[in-house]
């Protein structure tokens, strides 16, 4: 086993990632950070992100109304101190990004170019044409390669977090082009690693997103708080489950059942107008863009494909020159993809699982119950996002709670002295679990790809965008099943560079952990809140579940779901108003 | 379809290589060529032997993992598209393909289809980025900034680092690369104040890597997934031709042409 140490180790290399380092490397730049990522930086999933980040920066517009538009499309489940510091510290990331060269759209007077977005009130999302997430990771990684003191560990895979005397010491991991495993001890660890889409089978999700760092945090005793809440994105290509992005809307494109009609306006989402109105028909949140395209689905208005139902994404009365200046990369994908021409065609989209609200429970810094271990992105759950995330608001967060973690934890880890020996002795354990587990298993009779089908049908049948208690029930008593058949898992791969079979199989492990989780957090919340839809308990009930469920890994048996308050500052629950 | 696919395998860094030959069979032609390759692979363990090892994330065309040489084209024959964009309807029933790694000294094998490219971050290192304070600035609003230019910037940010002009470069020249890189924020307001540096610095750089000089072949634009043209690469020569006249002294060897 290769010994390391540094300081802070920050696991994950996007957006969150990246931000916590540079925090760490400039408000202590004595502290030797690590930023540890299963792929190379540049790889990581923000690079995906198309649409755009939110932050206000143009006259007219409000700090109070980009909480107020966060926190009711979040349905009330956002803690109001968390949305309040984030939209008050989005700007000043976003000109941070500025000053480190991201190219961001400009209006023809030179000013900062601004676009509409589904569930806000005013124009505030900054952009990069649609590959705004690509931009931002860029400017992130050149600008961390100015620091001597970040060190990088590039295709190093986390197996566990090594927790000694009631605090997080460090991880151990597999480094994948040798197969030679490390363990880098710290004094304070940032998960930064992303979501989960990957546990259900139809995702805009990379094949890296396996909740990696959720399942990291829970086994080492932290809870994961609103894992209810996941996201289906409302416009993704059947089939490769390719997101279209949210711009397409919001630069006017239409959302159009079998019959050419404007569906939206019979979900109370507003009237149709030629152009688009902000809160408005499809400009609603995703939520419920979502919803109503199952209720039109039942209605038999949808379409049917190869490849499943689906509805129309229309674009083309916006004309060529518009999407090729806003929208080129929304083109490229339907010509390359679909072979399609969204200038002349219309493009055939369906809802599709995009991004958890719920994640690491942490405090408004970044900080896990557990000492010593920080989450900041995807993988955390502050909350700012609630029951519903609206588009746009995840890159700023990525930024604004990356850059308060890392101060934290660099504050934190500065007032340490170093790790004890001892959790090497633990560090040699996973060494030994690993070895025997994924190295030499052999014998038994369990496939990696039936697990995970299996896996992927119950998370669709159960977990979707309309969810019941039976079904839930059964989804649960299935993932125990599938938990106990892991264990007799069978490996043919015995190699040491690039081991994929192995990686596939911890990663399978972690998103079976994370989808108990779900399936658990909703079976118990019997309400219906934003994304999460029940229809034995079709109203909000914000007696008993203005609250966010954490759920616990338990020794043996399905995770334990605690309870606790939502934070409310300045705005008490009220009902969600689109359209009117 | 089906697909005769010769395949380098080389087991890792230190070993020698060799064309192995694998049969894709019933692939449909909407498959993308990495799912392919995924078909080829699960046969592969399913028979007990090691999978072919290429590299690959995000499927969409933006993350910039994936790449190597189809029947001597970096990305494969169609323009503008990554490995993982090209569908398996470029190609007829039947056909022979040859797949290697991108051929370069600076970026070595380290298995199969999969080499490494940390030599484009070294040129990065050096002076890829803004180090000018940015603290206490008030307003991105307060410096406009012309559209035209960011536009153009824009393009030239588009390079996904993928490698591909360096693989199709019959000189391994990382020119498009660095010239891409150094367009960016040469052409904002906030690179200004270390242009010159940066330009100096970051062909000093690609000459150390061992990457070759650039005798404008053009087979790197005909092969960008991201189409950057080589008009960036002009660009790179007149800033890198203006610092040398500006003070320090110039890079240990000069970029050609």
């Amino acid at each position: 086993m290769d010994l390391s140490a540094c300081d802070v180790l920050v696991v994950g290399g996007g957006g969150a990632g990246l931000r916590a380092a540079i925090a760490v490397a400039e408000t202590h730049p004595n502290l030797r950070v690590a930023v540890i990522s299963k792929v190379y930086p540049m790889r990581s999933h923000t690079v995906s992100a198309e649409g755009g980040a939110a932050a206000v920066i143009k006259p007219g517009d409000s700090l109070e109304e980009h909480a107020y538009d966060t926190i009711s499309g979040g349905d009330w489940l956002c803690d109001q101190d968390a949305v309040e510091a984030f939209v008050r510290e989005a700007p000043a990331e976003m000109l941070r990004l500025e000053h480190w060269g991201c190219p961001w759209n400009r209006e023809p007077d030179g000013s900062i170019a601004v676009r509409p977005f589904g569930g806000m009130k005013a124009q505030r999302t900054w952009f990069a044409a649609d590959k705004t997430g690509f931009h931002m990771l860029h400017t992130l990684f050149q600008t961390t390669l100015k620091y001597d003191v970040i060190q990088r560990y590039d295709e190093f895979f986390v197996t566990k977090l090594l927790v000694d005397e009631g605090r997080c010491q460090g991880v151990v991991a597999i480094e994948l082009g040798t197969g030679k495993i490390h363990a880098i001890t710290a004094k304070a660890v940032i998960l930064c690693t992303g979501g989960c889409g990957k546990v259900f089978p139809f995702t805009t999700n990379a094949n890296i997103k396996n909740g990696d760092g959720m399942a990291l945090a829970y086994r080492a005793g932290a809870p994961l708080k609103d894992m209810e809440f996941v996201q289906y994105h409302p416009t993704g290509l059947p089939f490769t489950g390719i997101l279209i992005t949210e711009a397409a809307r919001s630069e006017g494109g239409w959302l159009l059942n079998k019959d050419g009609y404007r569906y939206l306006q019979d979900y109370d989402l507003g009237k149709p107008e030629p152009r688009p109105v902000l809160r408005s028909m499809e400009l609603g949140p995703r939520d419920r863009l979502s919803q109503a395209f199952v209720k039109e689905q039942e209605k038999g208005r949808t379409l049917e494909g190869p490849y499943g139902h689906y509805v129309h994404l229309d674009l083309r009365h916006l004309g060529e020159k518009l999407i090729d200046k806003k929208l080129p990369f929304v083109r490229e994908l339907c010509l390359k993809y679909v072979g399609i021409d969204p200038v002349k065609e219309m493009i055939p989209v369906r809802p599709v699982v995009h991004y958890m609200m719920g994640g690491v429970s942490t405090d408004i810094d970044g900080a896990t119950p557990l000492p010593g271990l920080y989450a900041a992105g995807e993988v955390a759950c502050v909350s700012i996002n609630g029951a519903n995330r609206l588009g746009s608001n995840s890159l700023p967060e990525c930024l604004v709670f990356g850059a308060r973690a890392g101060k934290v934890a660099a504050a934190f880890a500065a007032e340490l002295k170093a790790p004890s020996p001892s959790v090497l002795t633990q560090a040699h354990d996973e060494e030994r679990r690993l070895e025997e587990k994924f190295r030499r298993g052999r014998g038994a009779k369990e496939r990696i790809a039936t697990l995970r089908a299996e896996m992927h049908e119950t998370m669709e049948e159960s977990a979707g965008i309309y969810r019941n208690g039976p079904a839930l029930q059964k989804a649960a008593d299935k993932l125990r099943s599938l938990q106990e058949r892991f264990r007799h898992l069978t490996l043919d791969d015995h190699s040491y560079t690039f081991n994929t079979e192995q990686t596939a199989a911890l990663e399978l492990s972690y998103m079976l952990d994370v989808a108990e989780t779900i399936v658990q957090s909703a079976l118990q919340r019997t309400e219906s809140r934003g994304s999460h839809q029940r229809t034995d308990y079709p109203e909000r009930d914000d007696k008993n579940f203005l609250g966010h469920a954490l759920a616990y890994r338990a020794e043996d048996g399905p995770p334990r779901i605690e309870w606790v308050p939502v934070t409310i500052t300045r705005w008490p629950p009220g009902q969600r108003v689109y359209g009117r | 379809m089906n697909l005769t696919l010769r395949v380098w395998r080389q087991k890792n860094a230190h070993a020698r290589g060799r064309f192995v030959t694998y049969e894709a069979r019933n692939v449909s032609p909407d498959m993308s060529f990495l799912e392919m390759l995924d078909v080829v692979n699960e046969e592969l363990i399913g028979r007990e032997q090691e999978p072919i090892a290429f590299e690959h994330d995000c499927r969409e065309g933006i993350c910039g993992a994936c790449g190597f040489m189809i029947n001597g084209i970096a990305h494969g024959p169609k323009r503008g598209t990554t490995v993982c964009q090209l569908h398996l309807r470029t190609f007829r029933d039947g056909d022979h393909l040859t797949l290697e790694p991108w051929r370069a000294k600076a970026f070595p094998v380290i298995k199969d289809l999969v080499v490494d490219r940390g030599a484009f971050d070294r040129i990065i290192q050096a002076g890829g980025f803004i180090s000018a304070p940015a603290g206490a600035a008030p307003d991105a609003n307060a410096i406009l900034v012309p559209k035209e230019d960011v536009e153009l910037a824009f393009d030239a940010a588009a390079c996904i680092g993928c490698g591909a002009c360096v693989a199709a470069c019959p000189n391994a020249s990382a020119m498009l690369f660095t010239a891409a890189k150094v367009s960016h924020l040469g052409l904002l307001p906030q690179g200004q104040p270390e242009r010159n540096d940066r330009v100096r610095n970051m062909v000093a750089a690609m000459d150390r890597e061992m990457f070759g000089g650039c005798t404008n072949m053009g087979e790197c634009q005909a092969v960008c997934p991201k189409e950057i043209t080589i008009a960036f690469i002009a660009r790179l020569n007149h800033d890198l031709l203006a610092a040398s006249f500006k003070g320090r002294k110039p890079p240990r060897t000069a970029a050609s042409p």
